[in-house]
């Protein structure tokens, strides 16, 4: 009896205990099979969210690997309509941090859509705020904003990059492929707090970062040119202006400056015409920096010696029925002479000497009329019409340069072709793209284009040149102690009212390149309608004295022989 | 004394297949957690670095209560009782606080429960006492085993520790079934029961805590407020669901990795295994658990004496409702309660306790055959 009061007392506790255990897995069977598709989704809409992911843009560098473009993680912040409960409770509670109206907000939260951006590229402060308010429904994510530490230098030359970290303009938008992070779809999860967690395990997957574009430009020689510029613009009242610094050797650009220029950090604000990098997108009539390649055509086809004399009538002469002036009453005088001095008369005479199809092939030899193949976006070819379409005047224009757009670009191009001994070079920008960890991805490296002309007529037609600024309309861009060689230019505008050439509209401007006898930089400087003086002897002349000389000084580039030798051991001491 | 027993004799293959089940139970535990807490960000030693220590100290205590007799062990239950009451005491006066219970004694960067010890060394008291003399009639079967206990309960109801207040109570309720209550007694119970019930409830919801009440609303319906208390509930029984048949995959554990679940690696530690490794994972957990209850009955039932017998009643019932009760919990069959799963939740003094008790009972197993003195 006892016995089997004990045994039955034993099958009892036994059944009980188990019985628990049975009630157990009955219910685990209910949740994690029956319900399990239901509890599924329940688990997914709290933690999933599908984005795209990128990875970070790659930064741009100088030269000298100075930063001019980088990343910045900022605080941009999102909600999953279907998950809130209260629209217009919670927009209540975001407007002040956000600064947005509640309105505004609870419209976008009332989408029918699984995320919608509610602001983005908040202040950190503000992303602060916002991790620490409890809000279902709500989250916070890290984006990368594109910052521009040097405010508006270079603008023009990096251009910016959109909301998407999207390459809009300039460099950004030419290299976009290689600046920006790879782009994946990530099913991002979100943890209790709303924050935004990479999946376990994904971590590996995480997109890799763009490349970084190192630039052939100089950061220095790039504020220099900027500075000048600006100081010149002001003076003159101008409505722009451009310099651009190259590299006559390689093609490089060490300074492309735009006037006016623009804060690619608050593009937003700024219009779309100031974007514009008018040293290659806008073509201006040139004017008598045309002469330059009418002269080495004219040497090059033994058309004219630099002794051959040509007889300035005077300074007055009628072709095809108009009337052309020189600015002197300027009577005999060399070809060389009629470079320096600038000479209308001679150089239509010279012009007139090779023909129109002669001329008009040399200046397409000099790449006028066909784009540079510049690594930035939105070049144009300029005009030049082919002499099938030419009235009877305009050999004479063009022999003056008017009735021929070029870019500031085209001009220093084709001037860098003479200063370097013959070469049309390739101009660029970047020098190298390397990956994440600082390898090299590509290395850009110097491209000819062709060989228009023989050293031999160069090196004839840089004495002219260097004549210019000794004893020409160019005195005024003289370094001190440096020699060297250029041509001014002063071009009447079309009147955009009359459709006719204007009076007082006009665009001054200097070509040219320095030290003449081994040229380390070839420089163009443009002033877009100066209101005090016209003359680029004027006007631009001193401006490419300046950036000349200060970008001389900081490459260390020696001056002149007298001082020769001191300065060589000086700047060779100063070299690291 | 230390006997023979230990030296003498191999283990045999019962002791292997009982250490080997506590040993699956344990790593099950030590991957739970390791896999909830790996990613968390902190300075000190990782949870599962500091839980396989405590493994390590519970693994002493295994030995310890295996080394001596248990007939020794229970004749200072008493001077234990005493020494736990004391530290109850202790708790109250000068505990650490934690989210609402002071329950902890700091020791250096440790803290450690007395709860948890209590509930054993309440096993000892009552399996001694009721098995030094034949306990006879109602009042010494029923109402002074009950004084003996209330002490130690109503310190632990003050901290407050729901979870060890129930698991003292169930381990009482289990120590009566054992010694057999009259069907007159039990009648007796239930009576005064039903006539206390209204002040006993009034006194219960009255002096319960906010979060208790809490919980006990949110367990009637815990969608009601999802981001209250009935949170818990709610994404414990979203994390196992959301385990499917068969789960997610270690590390995969989506609502325990993200937070969603709260205290994965102590309270709702099984749903974190749950959600890992599916139905048929715990399937496997479940089927462990059972096999430990099993062994643990079989050495109840072939106890030599009656203390051992009643010790391993009392420890079978603090082991089997604390895992019924934390899964229950897990899978929104009870309240939350606040009792951690038996050698898988993270702590020091349940996992040492329940080890000891283990080793106890392991104790009274191996002593079965041996004749005593």
């Amino acid at each position: 009896m006892a016995a089997a009061s004990y045994r039955g007392r034993r099958m009892v506790a036994a059944l009980v205990l188990l019985s628990g255990f049975a009630l157990i897995l009955f219910r685990l069977f209910n949740l994690q099979i029956l319900q399990a598709a239901e509890l599924t989704v329940k688990a997914d809409r709290q933690h999933r969210k599908a984005v795209s992911v990128q990875g970070p843009r790659g930064s741009i560098y100088d030269r000298h690997g100075k930063v001019l473009a980088i990343n910045m993680d900022v605080p941009s912040v999102f909600g999953v309509p279907a998950s809130l409960d209260d629209p217009s409770g919670v927009a209540r509670d975001l407007s002040p941090v956000l600064r947005v109206r509640a309105g505004e907000i609870e419209k976008k939260l009332k989408q029918e859509r699984s995320f919608v951006w509610i602001a983005r590229k908040l202040d950190p402060e503000q992303g602060r705020r916002l991790e620490r308010m409890p809000l279902e429904g709500i989250g916070v994510v890290m984006e990368g904003q594109r910052f521009y530490p040097k405010g508006p230098l270079l603008s023009h030359v990096l251009g910016f990059a959109g909301m998407d970290s999207q390459g809009l303009e300039g460099i950004e938008r030419r290299y976009d492929p290689s600046l920006r992070g790879e782009k994946q779809m990530v099913v991002l999860q979100r943890d209790a707090l709303g924050r935004t967690v990479f999946p376990k395990g994904l971590h590996e997957q995480v997109p890799s970062p763009g490349h970084n574009v190192i630039l052939t430009i100089d950061e220095v020689i790039q504020y220099i040119a900027e500075k000048e510029l600006e100081e010149a613009v002001t003076a003159t009242r101008a409505k722009g202006g451009i310099v651009i610094v190259m590299e006559p050797r390689t093609g490089a650009i060490l300074a492309m400056a735009v006037n006016p220029r623009f804060d690619p950090n608050t593009v937003q604000a700024i219009s779309a015409d100031r974007w514009r990098n008018r040293a290659l997108t806008d073509t201006y009539e040139p004017g008598s920096t045309m002469k330059i390649f009418v002269a080495a055509a004219a040497l090059e086809e033994k058309v004219m010696e630099p002794e051959t004399l040509v007889y300035g009538e005077n300074g007055r002469m009628v072709v095809a029925h108009t009337v052309i002036h020189d600015h002197d009453r300027l009577g005999w005088m060399t070809f060389a002479q009629v470079i320096q001095r600038s000479s209308n008369i001679g150089s239509v005479k010279t012009a007139t000497a090779l023909g129109a199809e002669r001329l008009y092939r040399w200046l397409r030899a000099f790449g006028f009329g066909e784009r540079t193949e510049i690594d930035l976006p939105g070049e144009v070819t300029g005009l030049i019409k082919e002499p099938r379409n030419w009235e009877r005047r305009s050999l004479a224009s063009i022999a003056m340069g008017q009735e021929i757009g070029v870019t500031a670009l085209q001009l220093v191009t084709a001037v860098a072709a003479i200063a370097n001994g013959g070469w049309l070079m390739k101009p660029y920008t970047v020098s190298e793209i390397r990956d994440e960890k600082g390898r090299v991805v590509v290395q850009v490296s110097p491209q000819v284009r062709r060989q228009p002309i023989s050293p031999e007529t160069v090196h004839t037609l840089s004495k002219i040149l260097e004549g210019v600024v000794t004893h020409g309309t160019g005195s005024k861009a003289a370094v001190p102690g440096y020699r060297v060689a250029g041509k001014t230019g002063t071009a009447q505008k079309i009147d955009p009212k009359t459709g006719a050439y204007s009076s007082h509209l006009s665009v001054g401007s200097f070509v040219g390149y320095v030290p003449a006898e081994d040229p380390r930089l070839a420089i163009v400087v443009v002033i877009d309608e100066p209101q005090t003086e016209a003359w680029g002897g004027v006007v631009a002349a001193p401006v490419f004295r300046r950036v000349a000389e200060q970008a001389l000084q900081h490459l260390g580039i020696s001056s002149q022989e007298p001082v020769k030798l001191a300065m060589t051991t000086s700047s060779e001491m100063a070299r690291p | 004394m230390i006997d023979r027993v230990l030296d003498s004799r191999q283990f045999d293959s019962f002791d292997w297949r009982f250490v080997a089940v506590v040993c699956a139970i344990l790593a099950v535990g030590v991957l739970s957690i390791y896999s909830v807490t790996y990613a968390q960000p902190g300075g000190g030693l990782p949870l599962y670095v500091k839980q396989l220590i405590w493994i390590l100290l519970g693994g002493a205590a295994f030995a310890i209560m295996l080394l001596f007799d248990y007939h020794q062990i229970s004749r200072v239950s008493y001077t234990l009782y005493v020494i736990v009451l004391a530290l109850l005491v202790v708790v109250l006066i000068t505990g650490k606080t934690s989210r609402g219970a002071q329950r902890w004694i700091p020791v250096g960067p440790f803290a450690f429960q007395p709860s948890e010890f209590a509930k054993l060394v309440l096993i000892l008291v009552l399996a001694s006492y009721y098995a030094r003399a034949p306990r006879e009639g109602w009042m010494q079967r029923v109402v002074l085993p009950a004084l003996i206990m209330m002490p130690g309960l109503f310190l632990i109801l003050k901290q407050p520790d729901l979870g060890s207040g129930l698991s003292f109570l169930a381990i009482y309720a289990v120590m009566l079934l054992v010694v057999g209550v009259r069907s007159k007694a039990l009648g007796i119970i239930l009576l005064f029961s039903l006539m206390l019930f209204p002040f006993a409830w009034e006194m219960m919801w009255g002096s319960l805590h906010d979060y208790q009440r809490q919980r006990m609303m949110t367990f009637v319906d815990p969608a009601y407020d999802p981001g209250g208390k009935g949170y818990q509930a709610l994404q414990s029984r979203i994390a196992v669901g959301s385990g499917e048949l068969v789960g997610k995959g270690l590390y995969g554990g989506t609502q325990s990795q993200l937070k969603f679940l709260p205290e994965g690696h102590t309270d709702f530690v099984f749903a974190v295994f749950a959600e890992e490794w599916g139905f048929l994972g715990v399937l496997v957990l479940l089927a462990l658990f059972v096999g430990l209850i099993i062994l643990s009955l079989e050495i109840a039932y072939t106890a030599k004496d009656m203390l051992g017998a009643l010790l391993a009643a009392g420890i079978i019932a603090m082991i089997c409702f604390c895992v019924v009760v934390n899964i229950g919990m897990t899978v929104g069959m009870f309240p939350i309660v606040g009792i951690p799963l038996p050698l898988m939740s993270y702590g020091g003094s349940a996992t040492v306790t329940t080890m000891a008790a283990l080793g106890l009972l392991l104790n009274i197993k191996r002593r079965r055959l041996t004749l005593f003195y």
